[in-house]
């Protein structure tokens, strides 16, 4: 398993920064409205419920981007540089990385790019070029507005129902995965069965990206961690998906 | 700096490289007619003015002085916000299936996203920097009550702490309880004595 897929309750770390600014740089806000483009120009958009016709839409963006997509990327990385790197950090490398990948850009043409605007402060103030077509910008109002449901209308009874005692598997690692490590074999109860059926992205190797129910599990502190690690009337709830549980 | 640990501690040059970098992808981009010259600007513009805290502290006020209102933002967070004048988009990215944790004399909530940072964008905005600090979501997990006392929240050994994880596509947030000294207090008023932070379960809010 790796370190980030890991966590929760991770000891020795220290305080914890209250920087309660969203960016902390203005160049993040740049990355991070980069993504969320990318995310709604996205070409699996098609077969999300709002039915957006993405095909129509004339950006020369034609791939499939999302968050499970930007999460396989940090979680693909080594742990140690996962630390290291702040998290915008984590997301201008996977991304800028993905755009070379399917061929957007070059490296080549992105290194000289960035070395022409670090070498002249002219152009590292220069305004941005302008121009484009202005329907990419509807569909982009049009996903933030109406967003990407994983909720989906087929009919599948739940296995399990509130009060269930249930397991939780110790899947072998993926490269993507919705299920922490630190619930892996511990035992918790079925507190909400979720309204619904909820696919993923698109599946995974541990079993998630079909219509399946969640639930939320109620976890006793003892039945987690060491009773010297534990903080006194504390309960942890998760939101889980079916494919990670069996019965207790 | 988000993390604390001294080896992490940054060359003043990285973010002029991060910032580099990111104008010559953005510029590339928009060259390229994968986005236009406007679309990380309009991103930006709709968190500041349309999705953001202040749609969660409309709706906290109005569950503070509106105890049937209380009661349907419980069970069903997207019909409540429908009842409200939001702009279109409650439901949109991040929003589609929200939920709230009702803060009592007994039970005290707290949001943590341990697999990365998923959180409420219609309700709240865009997550602040402590949230995603791996740090907050290591710790969140097993000792909330010792982080919580670091935020300066103080609870009563007699009250329950409870840790929402997000793992599995429902987007959680917190109502927190109506502080004293507030009798008497507009909407608008009690909207004002909300922050993130107090929607996240990490802070109380005061009356001012």
């Amino acid at each position: 398993m790796k370190l980030q897929h890991n966590l929760g309750g991770l000891e020795n770390l220290g305080p914890i920064n209250f920087e309660t600014e969203v960016f902390v740089e203005p160049w993040e806000k740049r990355i991070f409205g980069i993504h969320t483009a990318m995310m709604a120009l996205s070409n699996h958009l098609n077969e999300s419920p709002p039915q957006y016709e993405i095909e129509k839409v004339p950006t020369e963006f034609n791939s499939f981007w999302t968050w499970g997509h930007l999460r396989m990327g940090a979680e693909g990385m080594h742990p140690f540089e996962y630390f290291r790197l702040r998290y915008y950090e984590k997301w201008l490398g996977g991304i800028s990385g993905f755009f070379v990948e399917e061929g957007y850009i070059t490296q080549e043409e992105l290194d000289a790019r960035t070395a022409e605007i670090l070498a002249d402060d002219g152009k590292a103030t220069a305004p941005l070029p302008q121009g484009g077509d202005p329907a990419i910008d509807t569909q982009v109002e049009k996903y933030l507005r109406e967003g990407d449901s994983p909720q989906r209308s087929t009919a599948i009874e739940p296995k399990f129902k509130v009060g269930d005692r249930v397991r939780i598997k110790d899947m072998p690692p993926a490269d993507h995965t919705r299920l922490p490590g630190h619930l892996r074999d511990r035992v918790g109860v079925v507190d909400k069965v979720y309204e619904g059926v909820y696919t993923y992205f698109f599946k995974t190797a541990d079993g998630i990206g079909v219509p399946m129910p969640i639930y939320s599990l109620c976890f006793q502190p003892d039945a987690m961690w060491n009773e010297s690690l534990l903080d006194p009337k504390a309960i942890y709830y998760n939101d889980i998906f079916e494919v990670y549980i069996e019965a207790a | 700096m988000p993390s604390l640990y001294e080896g992490f501690q940054y060359d003043p040059e990285r973010e002029r490289q991060s910032a580099a970098k990111v104008k010559a992808l953005e510029s590339l981009l928009i060259e390229k007619g994968i986005i236009t010259g406007n679309t990380v600007d309009n991103i930006l513009s709709y968190f500041d003015t349309q999705m953001g805290p202040f749609n969660g502290a409309k709706l906290v006020a109005r569950a503070w002085v509106d105890p049937e209102f209380k009661e349907l933002l419980v069970n069903d967070c997207n019909a409540a916000c429908n009842e409200m004048d939001f702009p279109a988009g409650m439901s949109g990215a991040e929003g589609e299936h929200m939920r709230v944790a009702e803060n009592t004399p007994d039970v005290h909530n707290v949001i943590v996203c341990t697999l990365c940072s998923c959180y409420p964008w219609p309700t709240l905005g865009l997550p602040p920097y402590w949230y995603k600090d791996p740090t907050f979501r290591a710790r969140t997990a097993r000792e909330p009550r010792t982080v919580l006392k670091e935020f300066g929240v103080e609870l009563d050994d007699s009250v329950e702490v409870r840790v929402w994880d997000t793992s599995g596509q429902i987007r959680w947030w917190v109502l927190p309880m109506r502080p004293e000294g507030t009798e008497g207090m507009s909407e608008a008023q009690l909207a004002s004595l909300l922050t993130p932070e107090a929607m996240m379960g990490v802070a109380l809010p005061k009356a001012a």
